[in-house]
């Protein structure tokens, strides 16, 4: 018996029970409907956005800190703490007035001075960041409310780059805690968003407590994701830390919590039973299932072993895998863009395709020149999503007739390894398994695993003339006809050199209490318009 | 006796020393890198670099351990690369749960399992006797979290009576303390219940065999004063070793139970910190349980004076 079986048997009885009219108030339950109590994805275990980009971290610091723009539903940017921008015909000076009446947590205003010494600390780590800092003359407060960004040449995406949601983000700090060095952590949070972190009621780990920020001045549009008027609905936000999903479904059932972030596809139908709750997708952005094979050693340094996996490689099955039987939860992905996004494109995706041809890519695979050598196969088994796309590559790998080294470890140890470029037999790899978010797969802006630009490229290291060609056409792209030309020839150049290998698009529900109303769909849970009753 | 706890005492030092050296060379050369967690999935290696170098991980292996060793002395256990907070902050947040959930669980199998053992070997062979020791069986087969599942399920979900999981410290009242870890008390307890009453059993019925015992019951002795007065005592050394040895017991018990019920006590950080390879804390805690190991070998010991006066030191 293992511990996953045990935990859907009860869950699922306990669901029975529940939906048979046993669902009072528990005697734990009596928590102030003035406070959400939510369980989040996983433990909050730094807090500073900049120095570690975990999603959690971003996800809490969205509460605490505010940005000068933030993307909507619709994807597109929206001021949040600027009040007017201006762009010179050059499109090289850029001139940004900040709204009045904003705070910091501790009572002062929010000032150019604050935003100049933020945007420099993240622009450090961001690579849109990065790429603005490249061309950058000067970014200098003018007055209390004004600053100006002046580059050497035009970037249309700078609205984007300070409003997107993908880690890091441009969130706007006190001047005295922005000038850490982006590499140290701060250990001050103060911030100018809608609620203030609760510093001493910190238990890493454990537990994180947020207070809503009475003076924080909401715009007055309606909020939509990073944008509109952020309105704390609550007075605390307490987040709980439940490793254990069968642990949370029981607490969520019994009213210990309201709100769990992501219930695992097993314990779903359970909470769907229960009259009490209410579970829907979470994330319309989903996720994008991957593995990367490194572009430095045999057999993938030759495009053909690479177009091989790709020919017999089925994403029903690494995604039947991760979800299940829920349909609803997947789709095949040809391609490297989110579904549903103004960019998804499935041009030069034909290989992933229609039926399965294992004999045609057996055929291509000795045509690459292997002759058995071991292919070490890196998996990070603590993490369900990699473990089961691992568990699937490695049957897809011996059925091509390959040697697989199966390394099944802990994603601490595959995090390090990736990073080797020394030969597989020397401690370096052949390919590893992750997966993106959606979200950061809107546009070649945020994403990192799609940039082929060799020893600058993400692990796997990856070289596409051809791909990044056109990520260059799509920054420099005027309108979006030229984008979704760029998107979809830049499909097709990473899909035919196989810079890495897509396995499914999948989302994942959300779960919360029917006594709370607000909770809507993103690519983060967002807290503003989120009420509760007793 | 004063002198020999000192000697004990003062004797752990090295212990320890030995054991931080070890923990400290087996995570060095262990795979693995915290930088590349606190990083995240999309950072570059050049960024995973930097953070190393401002961790001071990039650093050789005796300049850490030396460095770590130092603010040691000093009474410092250095700081979470995570979480920036000092490692002893980190520890005192973590310690009230995990005490309290030992304590309880001490205590309960303390009042369960000995008078189970006891009842059980002075009925040895009967019914009652059997059934005694099928439930030890069966205590002692179910891995923790089943029976964490099970109780949460029966008590928590079904009958309403007790929270499916958290902690709540004991200057918020004894009642909310007390209820919120019944339910992990009785999980991690099984086996160690199980496990003493065994032994209980088994150390009763040599006792129960002496001549002295024959001799209290030709006297006229009631059963009480035979069993609880002449031999339990008399039996007591083998049990009060179960009952420390199963202390280290408890400690791995917790981490699971701690997982199972969402207590935020030292066996879920000790996960947390392995997991993110977060070398502080890990330390700080192996230092600690190495501590506690030897304190309560050495309560041990000196129960064995007090139980057996023809026990010295």
């Amino acid at each position: 018996m293992d511990r996953r079986t045990v935990l859907k048997g009860l869950a699922g009885a306990s669901g029975l029970a529940l939906t048979g009219g046993l669902s009072a108030p528990a005697i734990a339950q009596g928590a102030s409907a003035r406070t959400l109590r939510f369980v989040p994805q996983a433990n909050l275990a730094n807090f500073d956005p900049i120095w570690g980009t975990q999603y959690v971290v971003r996800n809490a610091a969205a509460l605490v800190w505010d940005t000068l723009y933030g993307v909507d539903s619709s994807l597109v940017p929206q001021r949040q703490m600027v009040e007017s921008e201006e762009v010179t015909d050059d499109g090289m000076t850029w001139t940004f007035k900040l709204r009045s009446g904003l705070k910091f947590h501790d009572g002062e205003p929010v000032l150019s001075k604050d935003v100049v010494a933020s945007l420099n600390r993240w622009a450090a780590r961001d690579p849109m960041g990065l790429m603005l800092k490249a061309i950058q003359q000067e970014l200098t407060a003018v007055d209390d409310r004004t600053f100006k960004w002046v580059l050497k040449q035009p970037f249309p995406k700078m609205l984007y780059a300070l409003a997107k949601n993908n880690s890091p983000c441009a969130f706007i700090m006190p001047e005295r805690i922005a000038q850490t060095d982006p590499f140290k952590q701060i250990s001050d949070y103060v911030g100018s968003g809608p609620m203030k972190f609760a510093t001493g009621e910190w238990v890493p780990g454990a537990k994180a407590v947020f207070e809503k920020f009475t003076d924080y001045a909401p715009r007055q549009e309606k909020a939509s994701w990073l944008a509109g008027g952020k309105q704390i609905l609550v007075d605390r936000v307490e987040w709980v830390v439940m490793p254990d999903p069968a642990t949370a479904a029981a607490a969520l059932q019994n009213g210990e919590i309201d709100w769990w972030e992501n219930p695992i596809a097993d314990l779903v139908p359970v909470l769907k039973n229960n009259k009490n709750i209410n579970v829907d997708i979470g994330d319309p952005l989903g996720n994008i299932g991957s593995f990367r094979m490194n572009f430095l050693y045999p057999p993938f340094n030759d495009v053909r072993a690479r177009r091989a996996v790709l020919m017999a490689m089925s994403q029903e099955d690494y995604m039947r895998a991760l979800v299940g039987d829920d349909d609803t939860l997947w789709k095949p992905l040809p391609g490297f863009f989110t579904p549903g996004t103004p960019l998804y494109t499935e041009m030069g995706g034909e290989i992933l395709m229609g039926k399965r041809d294992l004999d045609a890519a057996k055929k291509l695979l000795a045509e690459s020149g292997y002759s058995g050598q071991p292919v070490t196969c890196l998996v990070a088994q603590d993490q369900p999503i990699t473990k089961a796309m691992g568990d699937v590559t490695a049957d897809l790998l011996k059925k091509l007739g390959m040697n697989v080294d199966f390394v099944a470890t802990d994603w601490g140890t595959v995090g390090a390894r990736r990073a080797l470029k020394t030969p597989p037999g020397q401690g370096g790899w052949n390919m590893f398994h992750t997966w993106h978010a959606g979200a950061d797969c809107i546009n070649p802006a945020p994403y990192t695993a799609i940039r082929a630009n060799g020893d600058k490229a993400w692990f796997g290291w990856p070289t596409s003339a051809g791909t990044e060609k056109e990520v260059t056409s799509w920054f420099e792209a005027k309108n979006l006809d030229e984008e979704k030309a760029a998107i979809g020839r830049l499909n097709k150049a990473a899909m035919d050199d196989v810079v890495y290998a897509p396995t499914g698009f999948f989302l994942s529900y959300t779960a919360w209490r029917k006594n709370v109303s607000g909770v809507t769909k993103g690519p983060l849970p967002f807290f503003w318009g989120v009420s509760k009753t007793a | 006796m004063l002198s020999y706890i000192l000697r004990r005492i003062v004797a752990t030092l090295p212990v320890m020393a030995i054991v931080a050296l070890f923990v400290f060379s087996l995570l060095y050369i262990a795979p693995g890198d915290p930088a590349v967690v606190i990083a995240g999935d999309q950072a570059s290696p050049e960024d995973v670099e930097r953070i190393r170098q401002s961790l001071g991980l990039d650093r050789p292996f005796l300049i850490q351990f030396g460095s770590w060793v130092w603010r040691l002395l000093h009474g410092d256990l250095g700081t979470s690369i995570f979480t920036n907070l000092p490692v002893s902050t980190l520890i005192g947040q973590r310690l009230g749960p995990t005490l309290s959930l030992m304590v309880i669980t001490l205590l309960l199998t303390i009042v369960v399992a000995v008078p189970l053992g006891v009842v059980a070997a002075w009925k040895a062979g009967s019914f009652i006797d059997r059934a005694i020791m099928g439930f030890a069986v069966f205590g002692f087969s179910l891995p923790v979290f089943v029976v964490g599942y099970v109780l949460a399920y029966v008590f928590a979900l079904q009958l309403e009576w007790l929270p499916v999981q958290g902690y709540t410290p004991l200057n918020q009242g004894f009642w909310p303390w007390l209820q919120n870890l019944i339910l992990p008390a009785i999980a991690l307890g099984c086996v160690y219940i199980a496990l003493v009453a065994r032994i209980t059993r088994a150390a009763m019925l040599e006792v129960l065999q002496q001549d002295y015992i024959r001799t209290a019951k030709a006297k006229g002795l009631g059963q009480g004063g035979i069993l609880f007065i002449h031999a339990l005592k008399n039996a007591a050394v083998p049990i009060v070793t179960v009952i420390g040895i199963g202390i280290a017991l408890l400690i791995g018990g917790a981490v699971v139970t701690e997982s199972v019920f969402a207590i935020p006590g030292l066996g879920r950080l000790t996960i947390d910190a392995i997991l993110r390879r977060d070398y502080p804390v890990i330390q700080g805690i192996v230092l600690l349980f190495s501590f506690v190991y030897v304190l309560v070998n050495l309560m041990i010991d000196v129960t064995y004076t007090l139980v057996d006066p023809r026990i010295r030191y």
